[in-house]
């Protein structure tokens, strides 16, 4: 359809897109964020609802520097959740990855 | 001594004259520096090591033959070698003051560098101070370098007590000065020491005589105090009020009639409470003059002190009358309990005004009056109402009165004290209240008048000019809209959009209606008046700008002023396009222009309409279903265009002309139909799987749009809404993933499932709800019809949404029922052959259901999965009623042996839930509840109920 095809004209046309849907969020510092999108705005702070945020922790050992490293992943959940755009590298729609035994079509 | 070969001869010599200049008045004037020890000095100078000094000249170059060939700087060394050799070494300058010091006080001057440092100093000081022209009365006296230390000490000394003292000292000390040397750092401290003591005694006899002044008339006490030499800049009198600010109202033999008026009074019992009030009167107007409180006290004290006097008298008298009633117990121990407090108050006001040490005076008075005064006037009143109750004890002493009387009027007169007691302190919190206030005020005063009104004009401005936008009731819309719903709400006139528009420049919102007049409605209307000036500013730059260009090309240079010149601007943006707000600004362009503008809708429509002609004459054109992205897209695009004729409609209401009208009408449907379009409703059934309008349903927020929609709709449009919906059911989200909700797992996409139930019942079922009770029984018979297709009928059974479509319908026909029985709506009255085919098509749905009709129990479901039985399935109640209710519908259309069917297959059910009721293995009285509600919907529909069935 040329008039969908043509209707993203800006990057923040793809984000406007995802709003009121689950999302994926990157964030500097190792964080990501899935949550419902709410609101958003030109310096991408965003609005999250029901967010469950994961925080990568990479430990590695005092003066080893090669040595092996451990990653530790924390979660943790907010229901809702103000996200300052400074810190978001990515967002992207949240697919959800319905079970096999469903038929599904997306 | 010319380093480049310079002749400085002139030069030369004027410094040397000027240097000779300096040094006779240094003679003069001596030096000042022994003032740099003062407090601060901490003695290190003197701690300096004086011996080996010898070298000292040829180091530094003391001696005039060392040649000034490397001396680069040119500094003193050239004067000293120019006026007189000294011995001092100058270069140890900042650590040798004390010695140079040492050398001034000794009476050898030198023409150093301090000296001429103190002159210059000094030459500062001298036109301020009113000594400045001390060095030339004094000639050639020593004297003036006492003048010039305590000037310079005053420059030296930072708190302005310290100020105030050294001035005084040198006025104190100016008159001794003509037969005095140098003095001595001692000297000079003693002599400002005894200044500040006799200034003090002088202070404390103004005092006194105030205090005297009370018992004369209180003018001449006011003339006292004008006499008194004006000491401005005294800390403590900048402190007290000026006295011309004294009122007149209370003059002290005022407060001596009503001290004798109230030991009158006192006598009388009942007058007691009269007294009170007089006295809280009187409080407040105290506590008015807050300025004349140095007075105030002192008058006080002098009263409260006549008071005690005459209260220990009286106590003394009833002590030695009552000595051997019965009473005199109760009075002793009143007398006992007061005495603490009674003594307290001689240490603290008993001590005479003269009696105090001249600086307690002096603090007492001036600085801690200000705290002191409330708690000083309570206590003056508990004290009176001490004397009241002690004089009325008295007075009834003297009577013959039994024990009995006199417990009971003692008991009144208690109730009665505490009773004044009350409204005094309720007087004073209310007047501690009201000073904290003022004194507020007052502390915030002072910043009255800090900025000017253009100034705040200016700042007004500004904030102004971030409100105004392109359109403003669309930035300020849900300002307006919930102003305009509560305004409806509250029974008021609509009014228009309560926004300010010029022109078409832009607007500033104004969101919420006033609520009454106030300063909010003077801030509005000054606002306006602002905004009305920056747009007259704005227009009359526009003006200026042009002029300015119309001088291109004329010779000469013409800039214009560059402040008034825009920003470079970095983005280019097209500000003729109507981009509708900045809120939607970063929504494409071709997407509002293909919303907005006419002839290009009309084109989309066209094309839908092709489209749509298209797949509909080519069956077999199939499709790839529409994309997430896609469905996103296009209800991004629904959404604009829902708004679009929202506010389309809002602006009929300013529509006055008759063909302005007719073109809104014909805009209206405009949007309405590509509103339609988009929808892709019309689009043929089998173009793809699914469908794309069910994808469009398939975010929640495509879900939340149908109800947006479908009031711009007409019927028929719906009804080909429903249709599809029912036609397309199976390829709904919520029923394809209904499964996962079988499930007792929390995971995301459970909770997704959840979400999007919910919302599909909340809104599309909504929304179709009104449709499907205006249906008449042939379109109901239809609907069922294309629900009970196989490859949709059991999706509808096991599903919320499929059951709530399923009763609706089923409800509707047992409405149409009921109104054929009662006859009531002829033209929905259903024909004959019609219902003997409801009755078929029913039996139909009864031979489907049959053998599932358990399983249409979600709990049963989960509890198959998991493995739990149903009643162990937590909330099961919740999720089972729609199902009861579902059933319900059903049974109430049943005949005799469909009844039995569903009997049979659910009476284990029914028993479990009954049982569980009955024999209490359900604890929480709701959930109870619950359940025997759902089993009794089913059971009514029988002609049944719960309570019938034993267990």
């Amino acid at each position: 359809m040329d008039s969908v095809a043509s209707g993203i004209q800006e990057p923040f046309d793809l984000i406007r897109l995802s709003l009121s849907e689950r999302v994926f969020v990157k964030l500097r510092g190792d964080r990501e964020l899935t949550g419902v999108l709410h609101a958003y705005d030109g310096h991408m702070n965003l609005i999250l609802s029901d967010v469950e945020e994961t925080i990568m922790i990479v430990d590695q050992p005092e003066g080893a520097v090669n040595g092996p490293s451990t990653v530790n992943i924390a979660k943790r959940k907010m229901d809702m959740l103000f996200v300052r755009g400074d810190g978001v590298i990515l967002v992207s729609r949240k697919y959800i990855k319905w079970g096999a035994a469903l038929s599904m079509s997306y | 001594m010319s380093f480049f070969g310079f002749a400085e001869k002139n030069l030369e010599s004027e410094k040397r004259r000027f240097l000779e200049d300096a040094a006779r008045g240094a003679r003069e004037e001596d030096l000042a520096v022994y003032t740099w020890g003062e407090d601060s000095y901490d003695g290190l100078g003197d701690a300096l090591q004086e011996g080996g000094d010898e070298l000292n000249d040829e180091t530094f170059g003391g001696t005039g033959a060392v040649g000034k060939d490397f001396d680069f700087s040119n500094t003193t060394l050239l004067d000293d070698s120019h006026t007189k050799p000294s011995k001092s070494p100058k270069v140890q300058d900042p650590l040798a003051r004390p010695q140079v010091a040492q050398q001034s006080a000794t009476g050898t001057p030198q023409p150093t560098q301090p000296s001429r440092t103190s002159h210059s100093l000094e030459s500062v000081w001298d036109d301020k101070s009113p000594f400045s022209v001390l060095p030339r009365m004094n000639g050639a006296g020593r004297t003036v370098g006492h003048a010039s230390h305590s000037a310079k000490f005053t420059t030296h000394t930072s708190t302005p007590a310290q100020s105030l003292l050294s001035q005084q000292s040198t006025s104190l000390s100016l008159g001794e000065n003509a037969h005095k040397d140098v003095h001595t750092l001692e000297e000079i401290e003693a002599e400002m020491l005894a200044a500040a003591a006799a200034r003090q005694l002088q202070l404390q006899a103004q005092a006194q005589a105030e205090v005297q002044a009370q018992a004369l008339p209180h003018a001449l006490s006011q003339a006292q105090l004008r006499a008194q030499p004006p000491r401005q800049g005294t800390p403590q009198h900048a402190a007290t009020p000026p006295p011309r600010m004294h009122p007149h109202s209370q003059s002290p033999r005022f407060h001596q009639q009503q001290q004798q008026h109230q030991i009158h009074i006192l006598q009388l019992q009942q007058l007691q409470q009269q007294q009170q009030q007089q006295q809280l009167l009187e409080l407040q107007e105290q506590r008015e003059r807050q300025h004349q409180q140095q007075l105030r006290e002192l008058q006080q004290q002098l009263r409260l002190e006549e008071l005690e006097r005459q209260r220990q008298l009286r106590l003394q008298q009833m002590q030695a009358g009552a000595a051997n009633h019965l009473q005199s117990q109760a009075v002793h121990q009143r007398h006992g309990s007061l005495s603490p407090s009674l003594s307290d108050r001689n240490l603290r006001h008993g001590r005479s005004p003269a009696a105090m040490t001249p600086r307690a005076q002096l603090e007492a008075p001036f600085q801690q009056s200000m705290q002191y005064l409330p708690q000083d006037i309570q206590m003056q009143q508990r004290l009176l109402a001490e004397m009241a109750q002690a004089e009325f004890m008295n007075s009834m002493q003297a009577g013959v009165q039994s024990e009995r009387e006199a417990r009971e009027e003692r008991e009144m007169q208690e109730v009665l004290r505490q009773e004044a007691m009350r409204k005094i302190m309720e007087a004073e919190k209310s007047e501690e209240k009201r000073r904290r206030k003022l004194a507020k005020i007052a502390h915030m005063a002072r910043y009255n008048d800090l900025m000017t009104q253009s100034d705040k004009d200016f700042i007004t401005r500004i904030q102004v000019s971030q409100l105004v936008t392109q359109d403003p009731y669309a930035d300020d819309f849900y300002a307006q809209v919930y102003s305009a719903l509560l305004r409806s709400r509250m029974g008021a006139q609509p009014q228009d959009e309560r926004v300010i528009k010029f022109g078409s420049a832009g607007g500033v919102g104004l969101g919420f209606g006033q609520r009454g007049p106030g300063r909010r409605q003077n801030a509005l209307q000054r606002m306006e008046a602002q905004v009305e000036r920056i747009v007259q500013n704005a227009r009359l730059r526009e003006k200026e700008k042009i002029s300015l260009n119309s001088l291109q090309g004329a010779l000469g240079k013409t800039s214009g002023r560059s402040y008034k010149a825009a920003p470079r601007q970095l983005l280019q943006v097209d500000s003729t396009s109507p981009t509708p707000s900045p809120a939607h600004a970063h929504i494409s362009k071709a997407d509002v222009v293909a919303s907005r503008d006419g002839a290009g809708a009309t084109r989309e429509a066209a094309k839908f309409g092709r489209e749509a002609l298209a797949t509909t004459g080519d069956a077999k054109a199939r499709k790839d279903p529409l994309t997430q992205r896609e469905a996103l897209m296009i209800i991004e695009r629904l959404y604009d265009i829902v708004l679009d004729i929202e506010q389309h409609k809002r602006e009929e209401e300013s529509i006055e002309d008759e063909e302005e009208h007719e073109a809104w009408s014909k805009r209206l449907e405009q949007l309405i139909e590509q509103l339609w379009q988009g929808l892709q409703v019309t689009v043929y059934f089998e173009t793809s799987n699914p469908h794309p309008f069910v994808s469009l349903l398939t975010p929640i927020k495509g879900k939340r749009l149908l109800p947006r929609i479908a009031r711009h709709f007409n019927p028929d449009q719906m009804r080909i809404v429903l249709t599809l919906i029912l036609a397309c059911f199976a390829q709904l989200d919520v029923v394809k993933h209904a499964s996962i909700l079988d499930s007792l797992h929390d995971t995301v996409e459970r909770r997704d499932v959840e979400n999007q139930t919910q919302a599909f019942v909340g809104s599309v079922v909504q929304t179709l709800l009104p449709l499907i009770a205006k249906t008449d029984l042939k379109m109901i018979r239809g609907y069922l019809g294309i629900l009970l297709e196989p490859n949709t009928a059991f999706s509808a059974f096991r599903t919320g949404p499929g059951l709530a479509l399923l009763t609706l319908l089923l409800s509707r026909v047992a409405v149409l029922k009921q109104n054929m029985a009662s006859a009531t709506e002829i033209s929905e009255m259903p024909s004959p052959e019609e219902l003997a085919e409801w009755q078929q098509q029913l039996n139909h749905l009864f031979e489907l259901i049959g053998p599932h009709l358990l399983t249409l129990f979600p709990s049963v479901r989960i509890g198959i999965i998991s493995g739990l039985g149903f009643a162990n399935v937590p909330n099961a109640d919740v999720l089972d009623q729609p199902v009861w209710q579902f059933l319900a519908s059903l049974a109430v259309h049943a005949q005799q042996e469909q009844q039995h069917i569903l009997v049979t297959s659910l009476r284990e059910m029914v028993l479990e839930c009954v049982a569980s009721v009955q024999k209490g293995w359900v604890t929480d009285p709701e959930d109870r509840k619950l359940r025997l509600n759902n089993v009794n919907l089913f059971l009514h529909a029988l002609g049944l109920d719960a309570s019938q069935i034993a267990v």
